[in-house]
């Protein structure tokens, strides 16, 4: 193989390590970016589901407690 | 191009048919004449007053297709073929904000009208019976795929744990924030699984590691990835993107 094929394949196969790299999981989410896909509205944030989250947890919990006491002393 | 009217195109078809599609189209045609009359004038987005009235309707449509839900009514399956290769990743982040769970450390927490809460780890979970399904995921977006899950069915789970089933709603919270709930009869479905491999392999992170509810008689949306805790309870606990204005129920 000649030196510039060689540094044509390195060049190639060190792309492609940092695209895969680039696309691994686990990296912090962005929360004031954009939302992704096509099921948003316009304005909408990925920080957005965590607020909505927590809010629906407030709600939600004392209700389920409440209801799970009152259905084990049944 | 022959011109296909509805004459011609049910032509040949049973006279009963034709009048069942009739009195449909006109349902329907009445349904949209009477939401239009409602919103004309009025601007949907900001409206307070019409806001309430829309969710007020969806929820009876909710109500409505929870009625016309046949439990016994099976979902398509595939054979390996036809599996969708690669499978699409979507979710409203991109794949490399993917969360990672530590199976390691896993414990699914259950809440509300079930007799034992007692957290279950994964390899607890993995000891459950197994089985797998070929089904087709429809995207609300509009987009399918057809992918194999395996995992053990989710009225199986809900038996072991003591869940009351008598209760109307499943809801269900996820390491990336997600959440949404579905309704009782969905969930004991002999389709709807909690998944735990995708493609015979250890669920990847991409697709809901540790465990995604798989249920192939719903849109996408509705099933959750990376599900954290589960609680039965008869109170309405919508979804996120339920909560936009998508329709709760969302399925077949």
């Amino acid at each position: 193989m000649k030196p510039l094929e060689i540094a044509a394949l390195a060049t190639f196969l060190a792309a492609g390590a940092g695209a895969s790299a680039a696309d691994a999981p686990g990296k912090p989410m962005k929360m004031d970016e954009p939302m992704h896909g096509e099921m948003k509205k316009e304005s909408m944030k990925k920080g957005d589901v965590k607020k909505a989250a927590k809010k629906k947890e407030r709600e939600m919990k004392p209700m389920i407690e409440k209801e799970a006491a009152g259905s084990t002393k049944k | 191009m022959k011109k296909r009217t509805m004459e011609t195109s049910l032509a040949g078809h049973s006279p009963g048919l034709v009048r069942s599609i009739e009195r449909r189209l006109f349902l329907k045609q009445g349904l949209s004449l009477g939401a239009l009359a409602l919103l004309s004038g009025c601007d949907p987005t900001d409206d307070e007053g019409v806001q309430s009235l829309l969710k007020g309707m969806s929820r009876w449509n909710d109500r409505a297709q929870g009625w016309l839900f046949n439990p016994n009514k099976l979902a398509p399956e595939y054979p390996e073929s036809a599996i969708t290769k690669p499978f699409p990743f979507n979710a409203f982040y991109s794949e490399e904000e993917v969360t990672l769970v530590d199976g390691k450390d896993y414990k699914l927490e259950l809440e509300g009208l079930i007799r034992e809460k007692k957290p279950w780890t994964l390899p607890e979970l993995y000891g459950l019976p197994q089985t797998s399904q070929i089904t087709r995921h429809i995207c609300v977006e509009g987009w399918s795929a057809i992918g194999k899950w395996s995992g053990v069915r989710f009225s199986e789970f809900l038996a072991r744990v003591g869940a009351d089933t008598s209760a109307k709603y499943i809801g269900f919270t996820c390491a990336d924030d997600y959440y949404t709930s579905i309704d009782m009869e969905t969930a004991l479905h002999p389709q709807t699984l909690l998944t735990f491999r995708f493609a015979d392999q250890v669920l990847p992170p991409k697709y809901g590691f540790p465990m995604k509810l798989r249920i192939p008689t719903k849109l996408g949306f509705k099933n959750p990835k990376h599900i954290m805790s589960m609680f039965v309870s008869n109170e309405y606990p919508g979804g996120y993107w339920e909560d936009q204005g998508y329709n709760w129920f969302s399925g077949s």
